[in-house]
């Protein structure tokens, strides 16, 4: 929310020093995310054209008299063109200083210039909200006043966040509260007394008619006497300085006290709507709406709207239609201020993506005594301005007073960890506009009719910390006692990156999100990831569409982004579809790029390493040892895949790269993967010690020739079986195919420890 | 007898002579057994003691023994001699020690984890267990368990990736607190690390997919000064022995009083002078936090009366580009070589 400090001190004195406020707001809980400063301006004083000639010498310029008040008349030569005698208009002085000139006594084509009229860009307004050329101000303006000093042009502007639970910050008026409550001074509010007392003609007395509990305030108020004119010059700058664009009075007044107080209202040429009869309403199906702005909607009954006899007139709480808006003859209006259920509102305002400053405020639900507030506040101002306001009439259930709220002051130490007296407690909330009656420990706190955010005694214990400042809370550190929770997980995670670390592996992290370049890349190589994908419902992107099905994808898409040797692993979840769910997988990934060697077809380097590292892995892990089969796996090569097992169980797979993916990738090294599920590991069983025993080992080399289809595994669990209880060692450690075995043979050479037990 | 002595003295002599002189072991080794081997020059003179009347042989005896047990002193001195300009000689050996070792095979872990890791073990050190859990959460644990309402405006405020109307990716690790709490009695303390996702649009500022650390302890007597003591710890121990913390007020539906957490900036240190880390400000943001709000209590079944608690979110990735100075939070994604090998 953008906040002119020269709006805010209109309510309240505050100090100069604008970081301060800042600061302090932010300690309020109301963070300024950027302030904008204005350039200096001085000089500037309100003056009124009395007398204007051609220039002698220039066809171009003009030569106006201005009266300053007190001092002599100026004469001022201008190239402006929408001057005119009667005028009230700035003027920058000689010695002014302007956001870009100090302006000195200079002649212009022969005739001395004693200052220079301003436009709006000069006073540091943005341009194209005025009129062009010379900027025109109030008459009533006492002339010689300082515009500068009078407007605030060269106070800074906050951006200021308001959180969504403080329904009663999203204002000029409900910060200035909140700043008072902090620096303990008095508030300025403006009266929100409503002018009109007598009743309207009965043919024009607003009817309003609710037939939705959503609505839960409805005030209508007709205003006769008004005018489609430019608003006084206050009203234009406070708008044009919180960000609004000014337009004509009526809508001015109407975004004003929206702006100051929070109240949205909308204000309707009472002409057009017939009976001065209002409906709040669900809306028809298909029924059709056409916005200020000329959006064409279609609505149906979930759309609160405002309708008259005859059709809809807006979309409550958000946005006005074309038919009962402003025109240039309106005189008679019909005020609506109306507060609404705000998740009604917050939904439509969703489904046609209509964000206004209206439904900014309404969805979060205002209170319906704020209705009552922002019509006689608009009366008022249109009163000002020699409007005649009739009675309001106000429909909706009659304003409940806030129930008492018991607060023990024992409960704020509690919660706080600081000495919170009864009285001081009731000091801050008082400061905030609640009624306290305190009887010793017990306080019984009535919240003013604008938080109604304050709704148990919690909320108010928040309330006293905000207020006594969480920098008054010490520091301590709390003394945890024992629980039951585990961290078996996370320490297993954790001692996996470490152990694939020790490994020569480098952790990286990949999107969890996926889309078509990485899917396409699979489908290419002939992987069809998306049926088994699950689809996000509202990707930012189309590379965000699916959540990842495996870790191997992106760790591939990493290792092609580069042609280099690289090892490296990612933890994380995989996703996939489930009965009615989503299944995660935790898993362990490992991709290693090596160099291309010269091997024989039935050997593989880069799979023996990437198979020791998994197996050195898994064994840390689990204290178990661990199997592995030839198994088949959809993204690894039929031939060098292998399926890892503990107690029987599968745990993983580790393997070549499939080349058609290598291929569609463009991955030339060779690659390996392994993919582990992390969840499927068994708990880690604890070594126990045997003591060496005291029998020296043999041992026995043999080497066999086999089939070349006889694997490994086998020929080990054979000569197990055969050999029996003193077996303490059996592998595999060599294999060779060539002439000395014969074409369709292989051998194995396996060493057989045996060694007896004490 | 007279004549022994003396006949033992010369050789003594020549022994000590030639034992100056010799520079290796191996010539040592042939001095002894020439001097005191079996048929060395001090074993002939003791073969002579059998020709001597039987009363002077103990004399003699004792005599050639004290002349062995001298001789063998000069032995040893002079081997001790010869050892010890072997290691001189060693001792004379230079390397060029700035020669570059070759690289050490280890991988490394990353920046996101190893953050992640402190502060487990700074909170695992008071007495909290880490937890995992999933990614993927139904909207009861991400938003109406933490009292966010269907409608509530905060919701807003997590704009997250949905998968079907009710199962979206967690936009924070919130959900962790409901799931342990229901399947813990109090007292609860825990630490959730984990990935969460927001939909953001990614700039140098943002990812759409972050890592968040949440915390939560629940038991008796906790109150809002131990929040601030134990982030204050935590801070201190990721940046520095000299960090502050401040709380600011904020708003969020599952904790009351809520606030937003910043530590002192670790580049400017708070100074703020012209800091691209901080804006100028002094301070980084870190995270949220606040108690435990009652209804949330409510919710899985403790008795806000009873027990108390807090709970905070701090963002990983922040910490490590406050950390590491780290320009652009994409490069935590892109995990390039260079990243990694430069933060290992
Ligand atoms: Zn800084």
């Amino acid at each position: 929310m953008r906040l002119p400090l020269a709006w805010l001190r209109t309510y309240i004195d505050l100090p100069d020093d604008v970081d301060a406020i800042a600061e302090k707001l932010s300690m309020l809980g109301f963070p300024v995310e950027s302030i904008e400063r204005k350039p200096t301006i001085s000089g500037v004083v309100v003056g009124r054209i009395t007398a204007l000639e051609k220039h002698p010498n220039a066809d171009r310029l003009q030569v106006c008299t201005i009266e300053i008040g007190a001092s002599k008349a100026l004469t001022i030569a201008t190239a402006a063109t929408n001057v005119a005698v009667g005028q009230t208009i700035p003027v920058a002085q000689i010695g002014a200083v302007l956001p870009h000139i100090t302006i000195a006594p200079r002649k212009m084509r022969g005739v001395e210039s004693e200052g220079m009229l301003c436009s709006a860009e000069e006073l540091a307004l943005p341009a194209e909200w005025f009129e062009d050329g010379i900027m025109q101000l109030d008459e009533t303006l006492p002339l010689g006043t300082d515009v500068v000093t009078a407007f605030g042009l060269c106070e800074p502007i906050l951006e200021v966040e308001i959180t969504s639970n403080r329904a009663d910050a999203m204002s000029v008026l409900g910060i200035a509260r909140e700043l008072a409550a902090a620096y303990g001074t008095t508030l300025r509010s403006p009266s929100l007394e409503n002018p009109g007392s007598e009743a309207a003609p009965t043919e024009h007395a607003p009817q309003i008619e609710l037939r939705s509990s959503d609505c839960t305030r409805f005030v209508a108020q007709r205003i006769e006497g008004v005018r489609v004119a430019p608003a006084p010059s206050a009203i234009r700058i406070r708008l044009a300085q919180a960000g609004q664009r000014p337009i004509d009075a009526l809508v001015d007044i109407s975004n004003f006290v929206m702006l100051e107080i929070g109240q949205p209202l909308h204000f309707y040429d009472a002409d057009a709507i017939p009976h001065a009869h209002l409906i709040v309403r669900d809306a028809a199906p298909g029924e059709r709406l056409t916005t200020i702005d000329e959006r064409e909607l279609e609505l149906d009954a979930r759309a609160l709207v405002i309708a008259d006899e005859n059709g809809v007139q807006g979309l409550a709480g958000i946005k006005g239609g074309a038919i009962g808006e402003i025109r240039a003859s309106t005189t008679a209006l019909l005020i609506e201020g109306a507060t609404f259920v705000g998740a009604r509102i917050r939904r439509t305002s969703a489904r046609f993506a209509l964000r206004t400053e209206a439904s900014a405020r309404h969805e979060r639900t205002l209170p319906p005594a704020l209705a009552d507030a922002g019509v006689a506040r608009a009366a008022s101002l249109l009163a000002t301005l020699g409007a005649r306001a009739f009675a309001p009439v106000v429909v909706g259930d009659a304003i409940p007073q806030a129930t008492p709220i018991a607060l023990n002051s024992l409960s704020v130490k509690r919660l706080l960890g600081i000495e919170a007296s009864p009285d001081s407690i009731a000091f801050h909330l008082r400061a905030l506009g609640c009624e306290v009656a305190v009887e010793g420990e017990q306080l019984a706190v009535r919240p003013p009719w604008w938080r109604r955010d304050l709704t148990q005694s919690v909320d108010l214990i928040e309330e006293y910390a905000r207020l006594e400042g969480y920098e008054r809370i010490p520091e301590s550190l709390p003394c945890v006692p024992a629980t039951e929770v585990s961290s078996a997980r996370y320490r297993r995670e954790r001692e996996a990156a470490h152990l694939l670390e020790a490994l020569g592996y480098r952790e990286v992290l990949t999107y969890s999100l996926v889309g078509e370049s990485l899917l396409g890349a699979l489908a290419k190589g002939g992987l069809d990831e998306r049926s088994r994908s699950v689809e996000v419902a509202n990707p930012l992107s189309e590379e965000q569409h699916y959540l990842r099905a495996s870790l191997e994808a992106g760790l591939l898409a990493y290792l092609a982004r580069r042609d280099e040797r690289a090892a490296i692993f990612e933890i994380g979840h995989a996703f996939s579809r489930g009965e009615s769910t989503v299944l995660e997988t935790p898993t362990i990934a490992l991709a290693l790029a090596t160099e291309s060697i010269e091997e024989p077809t039935w050997q593989d380097r880069g799979f023996m390493q990437i198979k020791r590292d998994t197996f050195a892995l898994l064994a840390r892990l689990t204290g178990r040892s661990i199997s592995a089969v030839s198994g088949e796996h959809r993204f690894l090569h039929p031939g060098i895949c292998a399926i890892l097992s503990i107690d029987g169980r599968p745990v993983g797979v580790v393997g070549r790269l499939h080349p058609y993916l290598a291929q569609s990738f463009e991955l030339a090294r060779p690659i390996y993967l392994a993919a582990l599920d992390a969840d499927a590991l068994p708990d880690y069983v604890a070594p126990t010690y045997t003591p060496p025993s005291k029998f020296p080992a043999t041992y026995r080399d043999l080497a066999l020739v086999l089939a070349p289809d006889i694997e490994a595994a086998a020929v080990e669990r054979i000569a197990r079986e055969a050999v029996g209880a003193d077996c303490v060692g059996i592998r595999v450690f060599d294999e060779y195919r060539g002439a000395q075995v014969g074409a369709d043979k292989k051998s194995l050479a396996v060493r057989i420890t045996l060694q007896s037990p004490n | 007898m007279s004549a022994l002595q003396p006949q033992l003295d010369e050789i003594a002599r020549r022994l000590r002579d030639a034992a100056d002189a010799v520079n290796d072991s191996a010539e040592l080794e042939e001095l002894r057994v020439r001097f005191l081997g079996r048929s060395g020059e001090v074993t002939l003179v003791r073969r002579g003691i059998g020709a001597l009347p039987p009363a002077e042989r103990p004399d003699a005896g004792k005599l050639i023994n004290d002349a062995v047990a001298q001789m063998e002193m000069v032995l040893d001195a002079a081997s001790a001699r010869i050892a010890r300009g072997a290691l001189d000689e060693e001792l004379q050996r230079r390397i060029d020690v700035t020669f570059p070792a070759p690289d050490a095979a280890l991988g490394s872990i990353h920046p996101v984890r190893r953050i992640i890791e402190e502060i487990a073990e700074t909170f695992e050190r008071l007495g909290f267990a880490t937890v995992l859990g999933a990614e993927v959460e139904p909207s009861y644990y991400t938003f109406d368990a933490l009292n966010i309402p269907a409608d509530h405006p905060a919701r807003e405020g997590f704009d997250s990736f949905f998968i079907t109307p009710e199962l979206l990716l967690r936009p924070h690790t919130s959900p962790m607190q409901i799931r342990t709490m229901q399947q813990h009695r109090p007292p609860v303390a825990i630490l959730a690390p984990g990935r969460c996702y927001r939909r953001d649009a990614v700039d140098a500022r943002h990812l759409f997919q972050f890592h968040q650390v949440e915390g939560l302890l629940v038991a008796e007597g906790i109150n809002f000064g131990h929040l601030k003591g134990a982030l204050a710890h935590l801070s201190r121990t990721l940046f520095g022995p000299d960090q502050r913390v401040r709380f600011r007020p904020s708003f969020f539906p599952f904790t009351e009083p809520s606030a937003e957490v910043d530590t002192t900036c670790p580049k400017c240190k708070g100074s703020g002078a012209s800091c691209s880390m901080c804006g100028g400000s002094g301070w980084i943001e870190i995270g949220g936090a606040g108690m435990v709000h009652p209804n949330v209590l409510r919710e899985v079944g403790y008795d806000p009366a009873e027990v108390s608690g807090w709970a905070f979110g701090v963002g990983v990735e922040r910490i490590a580009l406050a950390r590491y100075e780290i320009d652009d939070i994409r490069r935590l994604i892109e995990s390039e070589p260079d990243f990694l090998r430069q933060l290992q």
